[in-house]
């Protein structure tokens, strides 16, 4: 018998919670955020559905303060969100090759952030008018 | 003891070594292959080199100016057949690397791209940017593993060889991480355990080039040939001794001194135009540029880095960012973070540190040593293409030209080759254990390995270093005497089993005192100046009627080593004057001239 | 500048023996250090003058060889480009890379992580075969530039201390190894992207990963190896779609 007795070292149950993971697990919370969000979209919908009567209800319990501080909270996590989302993007595609050369991530990232600002601008303009 | 069987046993798993096990798994697929190496393949120390490997592929380039790049800068001292060989045979390795899938650099037309290198008349330095070694080690390694019949042991440290009826038939290791001893028997060895250059207090050598295949070979009665000459590399990082490649002289890099002065020029280089050419300045051989630096340095023309080391400039800043970046990555890299310089704008302080090992263990064209069963490949090995001086980029060609030789040639032999003994080997093999292990438990009176390893790393860059001396070379012969019997009391402090890295390198400096004592010894019979090995004192000439001889260096158990002379192999090339710059173009015009008159 | 010679810092290093130690446990050094010194150096300096016992790998000191990788006060870092002027004032605490096995001191267990290396069919596979008299494949700096970075890795296993999928998944086939993979699948001269991608669908091919993308940060050699991991996230997902057509079409 060898004296070798390799040590396996546990990985901490609450390692997410350690601060090499903070930036990962709250990009992680603040999707629980858009998903929230989503369910507060679904629920305004089935308001619809179900008449008049739930719509004005819906609409009513969104100028309580409970729902305006959900919702600014909501909003940062739908931007944290985003913002991560566009910084992952370049790393779920392959590299883009430009005239012999990559195409550094940051552009890719900042491009798409600024398409997708102009959509939301779109949007706002074209509910607006 | 765990016991393994197989037909070729590959010691040493850097270049050399790979080259040689896929060989051997091409050349003959029905035979078993052990790689052995004491760390994993990739970290093997060709992946340290920068710069590039050698094989002619323009249109104006020929062999011949190869073969003559070659034989004169290793100022004659160099086989020419086996030259010969060499030169014909390293581009079809260059593409055969390139097939395997090495990112060599490119032209835009797709075809391989080529750069200059110090000592060679036209540009036929392949490169993958500033990590060739690394890119040929790391395709080479990955390409080995599509071999079944090669069965690698990684981590594991050759003790010693195991030699029966004159015949080399396999080796005893050490497994690193249980600290258990195996036996591997054979019908072939080969020797690829790299070069000895950690003998030396600066050098630019990983840690693990400590000349223990050299060694192995020594002890078994093979000659160390050429063992005196040891190259200095010009252009390294002061105290570390971490290389600065010689493509960035390549690339169009200036030497300067304190002064902001070229001085090369005042040492039979110039003249200094602004684009070196080709053997001229910047890209002359490495030999020439360390004695002038060694030259400025006495004249006081250095300057002193915060460490106190004298160093010269090393300026890039005229090649502009995006080359600098393009081309020399690791470069900056190095200089950034090692040295918090960026070439861009600053110019890096460099010296010379030891390099390379021309010396080694003596084989034959095919790559077999006088010990029936074994053959070596790679820098431990001594085949003759390098002469008193390498050219840079010729080493990496050698491992892949020679590398194969040596697989194709152990497998043949092999084939033809009785089967191991293996009672007999296993009794040897079992007494090697005994050895080490009384290395490891044995009382020693108290002292400790790196005190005498420090002390032999500074005896051999005063006696041996790039200007040497008759009474400085004795002092280092007499001061390795000493520390070889001193090395027979050491301690070791860690008497445990597993990873004991205490133990090893206690080991290695075995293996190093006696590489040591063959430079050495090897050093002071020489008594002329030939490429590497330059004398101060009265022999500082050639002197081909004595000299242009190789010399042997023969083990001699409790004693220091004998040296011997054996005969050049001239065929073609009639040894001349060595020289670069204006001077060189002037002669080689000449010589052409003759030959065609 | 003679004061700033003398310095001195201490270490706290991560000890295991296993002739002798039950588990790991943090021994204090001090060293004496000057402004270029590096964490390796220190290592050796305590090695060569106070204790023999302390295990370590290292060989090239160039940030190349990729044997010398630890976690530096906490992070996966390569100590021979790891300087103590950075660390300064310290106590640094010292230990072996993080989620792999310790065999003793600073060196782990590596032989997992090479053999998912060679699993992954490390080599070309040719479009077309053609015998080296007939020259290279010619590949232009673009078609060079596609797969490039992912060849520069040097195995020093830094990605998979950062990452804590494979923490939790020791099977996890990981970042060094899928940029390796993604070296190969990306080279104009190779055709063997089929096979590798057969190799890495399930939990322990690329669906382990969750994109935290700190391997990428860790990464000495600028590899990005997130990259690798989560380009092939998209094509095992569109494999898969595609072979439930394929299998369609043959039914
Ligand atoms: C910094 C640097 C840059 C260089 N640049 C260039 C260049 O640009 N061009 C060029 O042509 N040349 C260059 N060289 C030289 C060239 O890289 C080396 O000569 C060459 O790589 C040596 O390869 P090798 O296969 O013989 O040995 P190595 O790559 O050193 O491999 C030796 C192998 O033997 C194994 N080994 C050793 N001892 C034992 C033992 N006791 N038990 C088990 N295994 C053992 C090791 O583990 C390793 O696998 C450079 C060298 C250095 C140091
Ligand atoms: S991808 Fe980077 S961090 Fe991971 S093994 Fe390779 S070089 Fe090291
Ligand atoms: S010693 Fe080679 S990477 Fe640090």
């Amino acid at each position: 018998m060898s004296e070798r007795r390799p040590y396996v070292r546990r990985q901490s149950r609450l390692w997410w919670a350690s601060r090499t993971y903070r930036g990962y697990t709250l990009r992680e919370l603040s999707g629980v955020g858009v998903a929230v969000y989503g369910a507060v979209l679904l629920a305004g919908l089935d308001s619809v559905r179900r008449g008049p009567d739930a719509y004005a209800a819906f609409v009513g319990w969104l100028s309580t303060p409970v729902a305006i501080v959900l919702h600014l909270v909501l909003l940062a996590a739908m931007l944290l969100h985003g913002l991560t989302w566009f910084q992952t993007l370049p790393k779920t595609m392959p590299r883009l090759i430009v005239g012999g050369q990559a195409v550094p991530q940051k552009t890719i990232t900042n491009a798409a952030i600024g398409l997708a600002m102009l959509c939301s601008l779109a949007l706002v303009i074209g509910a607006l008018s | 003891m765990d016991h393994f069987d197989t037909d070729i046993l590959i010691l040493g798993a850097g270049g050399a070594g790979l080259r040689a096990a896929i060989a051997a798994a091409e050349a003959a697929p029905d035979q078993r292959v052990a790689l052995v190496s004491k760390v994993y393949p990739m970290r093997s120390h060709t992946v340290a080199a920068e710069g590039g490997s050698a094989g002619v592929v323009q249109a104006h380039d020929t062999l011949d100016d190869h073969f003559n790049d070659t034989v004169s800068g290793g100022d004659w001292l160099c086989e020419q057949d086996v030259v010969e060989y060499f030169v014909s045979h390293c581009t079809r390795e260059m593409i055969q690397l390139e097939h395997w899938g090495c990112p060599w650099s490119r032209k835009p037309d797709g075809h391989v791209n080529v750069r200059a290198f110090g000592g060679m008349k036209i540009e036929r330095t392949w490169f993958a940017a500033d990590r060739s070694g690394f890119h040929i080690l790391h395709t080479l390694f990955q390409t080995s593993t599509k071999y079944k019949s090669i069965e690698r042991f990684d981590e594991y440290f050759c003790v010693d060889l195991l030699v029966e009826n004159g015949r080399a038939q396999g080796a005893v290791l050490l497994c690193l991480a249980t600290g258990e001893f195996c036996a591997i028997t054979a019908r072939a060895v080969v020797l690829a355990t790299g070069g000895a250059g950690r003998v030396f207090r600066q050098n630019t050598n990983g840690g693990i080039v400590t000349g223990d295949g050299m060694a192995l070979a020594f002890r078994h009665g093979v000659p160390l040939r050429d063992m005196e000459f040891v190259q200095y590399h010009p252009t390294c990082m002061p105290g570390s001794g971490v290389l600065f490649t010689e493509g960035c002289r390549g690339e169009g890099a200036f030497l300067l001194n304190k002064d902001g002065y070229r001085y090369l020029q005042d040492y039979g280089l110039g003249p200094a135009e602004p684009q070196p050419r080709n053997k001229y300045m910047e890209l002359g051989p490495r030999d020439r540029l360390s004695q002038a630096f060694w030259q400025e340095e006495r004249k006081g023309r250095t300057v002193t880095t915060p460490q106190g080391e004298a160093a010269v400039l090393l300026d890039l800043r005229h090649l502009g960012r995006k080359r600098i970046e393009e081309r020399l990555p690791l470069i900056c890299e190095l200089a950034r973070h090692f040295m918090g310089i960026d070439p861009v704008d600053t110019p890096i302080p460099v010296r010379p540190a030891v390099h390379y090992t021309m010396g080694g263990i003596l084989v034959g064209i095919d790559t077999a040593s006088p010990l029936p069963g074994l053959y070596a490949a790679g820098e431990c090995s001594s085949i003759g293409i390098h002469g008193a001086n390498r050219l840079g980029s010729n080493s990496l060609a050698e491992l892949s030209v020679f590398g194969r030789v040596a697989g194709e040639q152990a497998a043949a032999f092999a084939k033809g080759a009785a089967a191991a003994e293996i009672p007999a080997l296993l009794d040897r093999a079992r007494a090697a254990e005994a050895r080490a292990l009384g290395l490891l438990n044995g009382k020693g009176g108290g002292e400790r390995h790196s005190v005498l390893r420090k002390e032999m790393a500074d005896s051999l860059e005063k006696g041996c270093g790039i200007y040497r001396l008759g009474d400085e070379m004795q002092q280092a012969c007499d001061r390795l005497a000493d520390l070889r019997h001193r090395y027979d009391g050491i301690t070791i402090d860690d008497k445990s089993r597993a990873w004991n890295t205490d133990w090893i390198s206690a080991l290695e400096l075995g293996y190093q005192l006696d590489v040591a004592q063959a430079m050495a010894h090897s050093a002071i019979a020489r008594k002329e100046s030939r490429g590497a090995h330059q004398r101060l004192d009265g022999y500082t000439q050639r002197d081909d009627a004595n000299y242009l001889r190789h010399s042997l260096a023969h083990y001699r158990k409790g004693a220091s080593p004998e040296i011997s002379y054996s005969p050049v192999t001239i065929t073609r090339s009639p040894p001349g004057q060595r020289a670069y710059g204006a001077l060189g173009e002037q002669l080689e015009h000449a010589r052409k001239e003759a030959t065609h008159g | 500048m003679a004061d700033r010679d003398r310095l001195t810092i201490e270490l706290w290093i991560l000890r295991y023996r296993p002739a002798q130690d039950e588990e790991p446990h943090f021994v204090s050094y001090t060293v004496t250090y000057t402004e270029e010194m590096s964490v390796l150096e220190a290592l050796q300096s305590i090695k060569d003058e106070q204790d023999g016992s302390l295990s370590f790998r290292w060989s090239c000191r160039m940030a190349i060889c990729g044997s010398c990788g630890m976690m530096i006060d906490g992070t996966p870092k390569l100590a021979c480009s790891t300087f103590l002027r950075d660390l300064a004032p310290g106590p640094v605490k010292i230990a072996p890379l993080e989620n792999f096995p310790i065999e003793r001191d600073l060196v782990v267990t590596v032989a997992d992580f090479v053999k998912k290396i060679e699993s992954i069919y490390p080599f070309i596979m040719p479009k077309e075969t053609k015998p080296v008299e007939a020259g290279e494949y010619l590949q232009t700096p673009a078609q060079m530039a596609a797969y490039e970075p992912f060849s520069d890795c040097i195995n020093c296993m830094l990605c998979y201390a950062a990452c804590p999928q494979f923490g939790a998944n020791p099977d996890f086939i990981g970042p060094g190894a899928m940029a390796l993979l993604q070296r190969y699948n990306g080279d104009s001269r190779d055709a063997g992207s089929r096979e590798r991608l057969d190799l890495i669908h399930g939990e322990d091919g690329v669906w382990s990963c969750t994109a935290v993308g700190l391997c990428s940060e860790a990464c000495p050699k600028l590899v990005d190896p997130a990259n690798a991991v989560n380009q092939n996230k998209t094509n095992s997902a569109f494999d898969f779609f595609l072979r439930g057509l394929r299998k369609e079409n043959h039914s």
